[in-house]
């Protein structure tokens, strides 16, 4: 447990430290503490022993901090948590420094909320009691906030507020369904607690109709968070106008708050209630897919054709979660990692040339493998690892999730019965289509194509006034890809070793659902029986259920 | 004659006063009541009406006098000494609040040239 | 049912793995070529790298034949696997194995065997690209054999879909090669797209297979099949031939998903070559093959198949006939031929499918490369107007001569190999009791003459005639490199007495020793594909083509759909389609009349062609004059030139609709969804603020008598309260 504390808090203490050391100095240690966060995640993982049986550890609660109302520091992880706690870990070093030329002014400020913001994710993966889990995933609000509307574009307050308000209005409901869940556990237990198996346990005993409010609200909470549509329209202004390390962050890590709070609370704590809308979530996964791939065509701003497409992306995770089975299940998590991996990628090239030209308009910039190829090379990799061809990563989710999607099916020969179905992969399926259509027109402006730069007065010259950037990129630039472009390779030729350990997770998660989804079908046959003969409802058996 | 007829004179009354205030009579009671109400809504009409600072001030502590000697009657009512009490803290709290209302109306006199309370809306949204 | 007509059961064969190299070597010449390009190293090391990784892989694919004995399953390592339960619906399998039988590794031998080749012919052809441009390319040409090969060789159907979509992004990458130009850059795209339209069926394919059967490695699948299949799902197991249908259509360009294939003749010649003639599209034709027994799971399957295979084949046939640029002519024949091949698979002979995909290989690289020598040395000139005679220079006589062999092939001269491959479809099309087949046949045979006219056009106004030839003027058709060639190159050709060069500076390149010796390769290697036919028809001894293709699971697909489809225990061995004659032609013996037929038809092709084009040149104008002259039959040289207006008619169809509505989406997503609801809400608790404003106007007296009317409208209530107490 103290290095799961370790990695949380190194960067707490760089960020104590950069506040009172030089501009120069505190790029070095904000790198310093992430690499430390890095290296203390990693030792962590070496010596985690529950890789391959989905159980948690630590296990033991940690001390409490606020003993009335029974919420204590917990921490610890299980695989899936962990895979995601090492992405942002993995993360936050090549955003510091990718940042180092971008951030010109206040620049101890910036890289004090960033170490605060890393430490708030990984405190929320970390997190096994719902309050400390609340207090990290809000938390990351605060600097994220502060990057964007500081540091960020032309209508960056606007952003910023939006994001903030969107986001914290979500989260009211998750935080209310906690609390009347741990109500609950102390009305029959007797006691405050706000553990996560405790409360699960809890909220699994509820009656269908209360699960049914439980599951909405804390879907609408992720659901502002991953987010969903029509929930989404913060993200692109929000994304369009971050500077580059905060982009990557809100889309790699903040994001998959959204899908890790559905994956740790709303599946498993409300079965009864998800399967009840689980054709709802399904449907606006899918309209997500297809609605955000279409507008995608139309963008002419490289970061929000990266915004949107990041919606249609989620949208397909999310389908992959709730079609309720463990194959989709597991191409979701992996889908997880791996989009933070290409999609903060996509975003470090793009501010690269962001850098150079100051635009990210397609309109006016394109060509740019003329001269700048090794990086046209990276964005090539990284454009086809988000487009899901198959020996990248991100073709493992993707193909996962859509078979998960089409073995939702009735009779539940896989021993999980789904309410999804092949007619749903069918149109989550051309969300592949469109995604190779604007994936590649992105190409075709930015990478091929000839050579169109901005026009420019003489008075503004391409490189950034404080420091001359070659035309293509330098060596830090190529030290801070290159490991996202080695995990692209490495996890699409080796995904093994992740997909054995996320799949007792997988099935942890899903544990209540086949009997769910049972139930809901003999509740609806019986409903549709009752109406079609209603002269024999004498005759049919009594059915026992609880419900 | 005059100090010992006055002497004689004083305490009469405050005998008669004493009685009268001894007296349990619901009515006596009641009239007190009236008498704290209607200082207050005079106070109260007083400070709304009026725009010369010094009499809005006045018209507060007549509020406060009017809250003073309902607390009185409400003591003898319940014969509970607390009213009492709370009365001699309602007097040292308004001489307080004498000293710095009238304070800053000196000083907002010497902004403005002038009492009256409609010049300062400087603080207001519309 | 699968039972009587078994599929050899795969043996699992570890010791096997070194044919793993064949997969293997493509991978690491495409890392060699990533370094040569991030070194920056000069010279054409890559193109020795993927040359001799290629011509390794051959060697292992040789040894492989070689040491050949029946299917085996050969597994490498564990790409994707998990298990949630023990039963056979409960775990996910894809591993990294080989699925080795004769069908596999006759399709290896071609493609490892042209790849070499047609590599070879890059290094000389690219050498203007020297320099990260070199390396870029044969890094897609080794991706792409690297993609290939785990297509074919793979064992279960998620490798198929890696090898598919690989192929997909080396087509990307190489059609776009000369990126500048954005008619190459949006062909590369459309090929993608196209091909991700079709792959989308194969994906479902994919699912329903795995959802039906439990399993998605070939050997489980076949031997599942025979278990039938559960259905779980709300879809009927009979979709999924149509489904795999339309991933292999997708990617050979069958109608509707063609479109890309001309438009790929953007990139530079060798990859027109490999990759579009060769190997790529045939992976379409090694699915469907592969895959054959689930063809059987629906009645109307295989007939699809034929039907889309024969329209197609009609279709670009014309269309060909009315291109004139050459590579566009060849384009439009792979099409063609590929519809063909379908066909074949179609009327139940997946040897004659895969035999003239064999032959195909080889004579339409042959012809691809010749014309890639045309635009590499007459400055990316492609126009069959504006070029003549070319037989008469010298240097360019075994260009010529080896076009002549690629064009008579094409045309299926009688006793060309060709002829057999065509002779061997189309005898099982006319032969059969379904009448729709006849009549497929009868197109086939009708489209045969128009493929011999066409492609004798190209030969007889390129080759023959006067000599004549001008450089292309703006060299945009693709390699916009060669223009260097141009001028001041002394060469022999001006020696040629009574050369019209239309620029008296320009000297065309004949080609060197690399292009001029595959091209000579090819030549002998298109007359060697068809010893096997020979072989079976003049000294009465096995056909080596058929032999692999019997006892692989495309043979026992053949058996299984025509015991479904005829139902009759007929009597002979279910030899594929050379058995004893099922009918006759025209009265004749079946062989014998379709010998003459498919004669008549070639030849007679070919003497048309000879009138329009070389005996009388104008004739060919004259007659699209009159046709256009004449109201009726406008439509026909309109439509042909337009290629049936079917990428307008896609356009319009999807792609603007499309973009319609994305714009009304994308209009509603800023301005409804975000400015009406979100920003609406937002401006609630504003509007709120503003109605309660008045309150604090700033005046002393105005709070007081707020804070007055509180006061009273409390009192009151709690006078109410206390009164109806009382009540």
């Amino acid at each position: 447990m103290s290095m799961i504390w370790t990695s949380i808090l190194m960067p707490v203490i760089g960020a104590a430290l950069v506040a009172v050391s030089s501009p120069r100095l505190s790029k070095w240690i904000s790198l310093l503490a992430t690499l430390g966060s890095l290296a203390a995640l990693t030792l962590f993982a070496f010596e985690f022993p529950a890789w391959n049986n989905g159980q948690y550890h630590p296990t033991e609660a940690g001390p409490a901090w606020l003993d009335a109302a029974g919420i204590r520091l917990s921490v610890g992880f299980d695989t899936v948590s962990l895979l995601l706690a090492l992405l942002t870990a993995f993360l936050m070093p090549l955003c510091i420094i990718g940042s180092y030329t971008a951030i010109t002014e206040r620049v101890k400020e910036y890289y004090g909320w960033f170490l605060l913001l890393g430490a708030s994710i990984i405190l929320a993966f970390a997190a096994r009691d719902a309050i400390l889990f609340y207090v990290g995933y809000e938390f990351t609000l605060v600097p994220m906030t502060i990057l964007i509307a500081v540091y960020g574009g032309t209508e960056r307050r606007v952003a910023a507020i939006k994001m903030f308000l969107y986001t914290f209005l979500g989260s009211m409901f998750m935080l209310a369904a906690i609390i009347y869940v741990a109500w609950e556990n102390r009305v029959s237990s007797g006691a405050w607690t706000f553990d996560i198996d405790t409360l699960t346990a809890t909220a699994v005993r509820l009656p269908v109709s209360t699960q049914y409010w439980l599951f909405a609200s804390l879907m609408i909470g992720f659901a502002v968070k991953v987010p969903l549509f029509p929930l989404h329209t913060w993200l692109p202004l929000a994304h369009d106008q971050a500077p580059t390390a905060g982009s990557v962050i809100l889309a790699s890590a903040m994001l998959k708050l959204g899908t890790y709070g559905n994956y740790r609370f709303a599946l498993p704590m409300a079965p009864a209630g998800g399967t009840e809308l689980m054709v709802v979530v399904a449907v606006l996964s899918i309209i997500a897919i297809i609605y955000a791939s279409l507008i995608c065509w139309v963008q002419t701003d490289a970061k929000k054709l990266i915004a949107y497409s990041s919606v249609a992306h989620l949208g397909l995770c999310m389908l992959g979660l709730f079609a309720l089975n463990p194959v989709g299940a597991e191409g979701a998590v992996f889908y997880m990692v791996n989009h933070g991996l290409s999609t903060g990628a996509l975003f470090l090239c793009i501010g690269m040339f962001y850098e150079r030209y100051h635009t990210k308009d397609t309109d006016v910039l394109g060509g740019l493998a003329r001269k700048m190829p090794v990086w046209a090379s990276f964005m090539v990799l990284f454009t086809f690892a988000s487009i899901g061809l198959p020996g990248l990563n991100g073709f493992i989710g993707e193909f996962l999730c859509l078979g998960g999607t089409f073995i939702a099916e009735h009779d539940g020969q896989s021993g999980y019965p789904g309410v999804l179905g092949p007619r749903f992969a069918v149109i989550a399926g051309l969300g592949l289509i469109f995604a190779a259509m604007y994936l590649l027109i992105l190409l075709g402006k930015i990478v091929w194509g000839p050579l169109r730069e901005p026009h420019h007065d003489s008075a503004h010259t391409h490189a950034a006034p404080h420091a001359s950037l070659p035309t293509d990129l330098n060596a830090r630039e190529i030290l801070v890809l290159t490991p996202l472009a080695v995990a692209c390779i490495w996890l699409g030729v080796q995904p093994q070793p992740m997909l054995k350990a996320i799949e007792p997770c997988a099935t942890r998660m899903l544990a209540n659902y086949p009997d769910e989804v049972r139930r809901l079908k003999e509740r609806e046959a019986q409903m549709a029986a009752d109406a079609a003969d209603a002269p024999n409802l004498a005759q049919m058996p009594q059915h026992g259920g609880v419900h | 004659m005059s100090a010992l007829s006055t002497a004689a004179l004083a305490s009469t009354a405050l005998e008669g006063i004493g009685q009268a205030f001894t007296a349990t009579s619901g009515a006596q009671l009641s009239l007190s009541l009236a008498i704290s109400a209607l200082l207050f809504v005079i106070g109260l009409v007083g400070f709304m009406v009026r725009r010369n600072m010094i009499i809005m001030f006045l018209c507060t502590e007549l509020m406060f006098q009017g809250a003073a000697l309902a607390m009185i009657t409400f003591a003898r009512m319940h014969m509970d000494v607390s009213g009492q009490v709370f009365v001699i803290f309602i007097l040292t709290v308004a001489a307080a609040e004498a000293a710095l209302a009238l304070g800053l109306v000196v000083l907002l006199h010497r902004r403005r040239e002038t009492l009256s309370a409609e010049v300062w809306s400087d603080l207001g949204e519309a | 049912m699968i039972a009587d007509f078994p599929i050899p059961q795969a043996v699992v064969a570890p010791e096997l793995a070194w044919v793993g190299l064949a997969l293997l070597l493509p991978l690491i010449s495409a890392v060699l070529c990533t370094v040569c390009a991030a070194a920056r190293l000069p010279g054409k090391l890559p193109a020795v790298f993927t040359v001799l990784a290629l011509a390794a892989s051959f060697v292992v694919i040789l040894r492989a034949y070689n040491a050949y004995s029946g299917p085996v399953q050969v597994p490498i390592f564990e790409w994707m696997s998990f298990a949630w339960g023990e039963g056979r619906f409960q775990q996910f399998t894809a591993p990294c194995a080989l699925y080795i039988d004769s069908l596999t590794l006759f399709w290896m031998l071609f493609v490892t065997g042209l790849g070499t080749l047609i590599a070879l012919y890059a290094s000389e052809y690219m050498e203007t690209e020297k320099g990260a441009g070199y390396a870029r390319f044969f890094f897609g040409i080794s991706i792409f054999l690297f993609a290939m090969s785990s297509l074919v060789m793979g064992d279960n159907l998620v490798m198929l879909y890696l090898g598919w979509e690989g192929v997909g992004l080396a087509s990307y990458l190489l059609i776009g090669f000369d990126y500048q130009r954005p008619a190459a850059v949006a062909a590369a795209k459309k090929a993608f797209i196209m091909n991700r339209v079709g792959d989308l069926g194969l994906a479902l394919g994919i699912f329903m297979l795995w959802a039906n059967y439990g399993t998605l490695q070939y050997s489980q699948l076949f031997q599942a099949m025979n278990a039938g299949g559960q259905t779980g799902v709300d879809w009927d197991v009979s979709l999924i031939p149509f489904l795999l249908m339309l991933g292999a259509f997708g990617k050979s360009a069958q109608f509707p998903l063609f479109t890309w294939l001309p438009d790929a003749m953007e990139g530079p010649t060798p990859v027109s070559a490999l990759i579009h003639a060769a190997t790529m599209v045939t992976a379409g034709v090694f699915l469907i093959a592969r895959m054959y027994p689930f063809f059987a799971l629906h009645p109307e399957a295989l007939a699809t198949v034929a039907w889309i295979g024969g329209g197609t084949a009609l279709l670009a046939a014309t269309i060909g006939m009315a291109q004139y640029d050459i590579k566009r002519v060849f384009a439009y024949s792979t099409i063609s031929q590929l519809g063909y091949m379908f066909l074949g698979l179609g009327v139940g002979t997946t040897y004659g499918a895969c035999y003239h995909t064999f032959t195909h290989a080889f004579f339409k690289a042959l012809l691809f490369l010749t014309a890639g020598a045309i635009m590499h040395g007459f400055a990316g000139q492609l126009d069959l107007r504006k070029l003549s005679g070319l037989r008469h220079i010298p240097g360019w006589r075994l260009v010529s001569w080896t076009m002549f062999i690629g064009c008579l092939w094409l045309a299926a001269f009688p006793y060309t190999a060709a002829f057999f491959s065509k002779d061997a479809i189309l005898l099982k099309a006319l032969t059969s009791t379904r009448w729709d087949f006849v009549f497929l046949g009868w197109l086939g045979l009708f489209t045969a003459a128009l493929t011999a006219y066409y492609t004798f056009r190209v030969w007889f106004r390129v080759c023959c005639g006067p000599v004549h030839f001008e450089p292309a003027a703006d060299g945009h058709h693709g390699d916009a490199s060669h223009d260097a060639h141009g001028h001041g190159n002394a060469h022999k050709a001006h020696e040629v007495k009574g050369a019209h060069a239309a620029d008296h500076g320009f000297h065309p390149h004949a080609p060197k020793w690399a292009i001029s010796t595959v091209l000579a390769l090819l030549a002998i290697g298109t007359v060697a594909a068809g010893f096997p036919a020979y072989n079976e028809a003049f000294a009465h001894g096995t056909n080596w083509a058929q032999k692999m293709i019997v006892g692989s699971s495309a043979a026992a697909g053949a058996q299984i759909v025509e015991h479904a489809a005829q139902h009759d225990t007929s009597a002979g061995d279910h030899q594929a389609a050379n058995g004893p004659s099922l009918g006759t032609v025209l009265g004749m013996d079946a062989h014998t009349g379709l010998l003459v037929v498919g004669a008549t038809a070639s030849i007679g092709g070919i003497l048309i062609a000879a009138y329009l084009h070389l005996l009388s040149r104008g004739s060919a104008d004259a007659l699209r004059r009159a046709l256009m002259g004449n109201v009726f039959t406008r439509w026909l040289p309109v439509c042909m030139e337009r290629k049936w207006f079917v990428d307008e008619i896609y356009h319009g169809l999807f792609r603007l609709p499309l973009w319609l509505g994305s714009q009304v989406l994308h209009f509603g997503d800023k301005h409804f969804l975000d400015g009406v609801l979100v920003d609406g809400i937002a401006r609630v608790p504003i509007a709120a603020g503003k109605l309660f404003r008045p309150l604090y106007g700033g005046a002393l007296q105005g709070y007081a008598i707020s804070m007055v009317a509180g006061v009273a409208l409390v009192l009151a209530w709690m006078t109410w309260v206390w009164l109806r107490g009382f009540e």
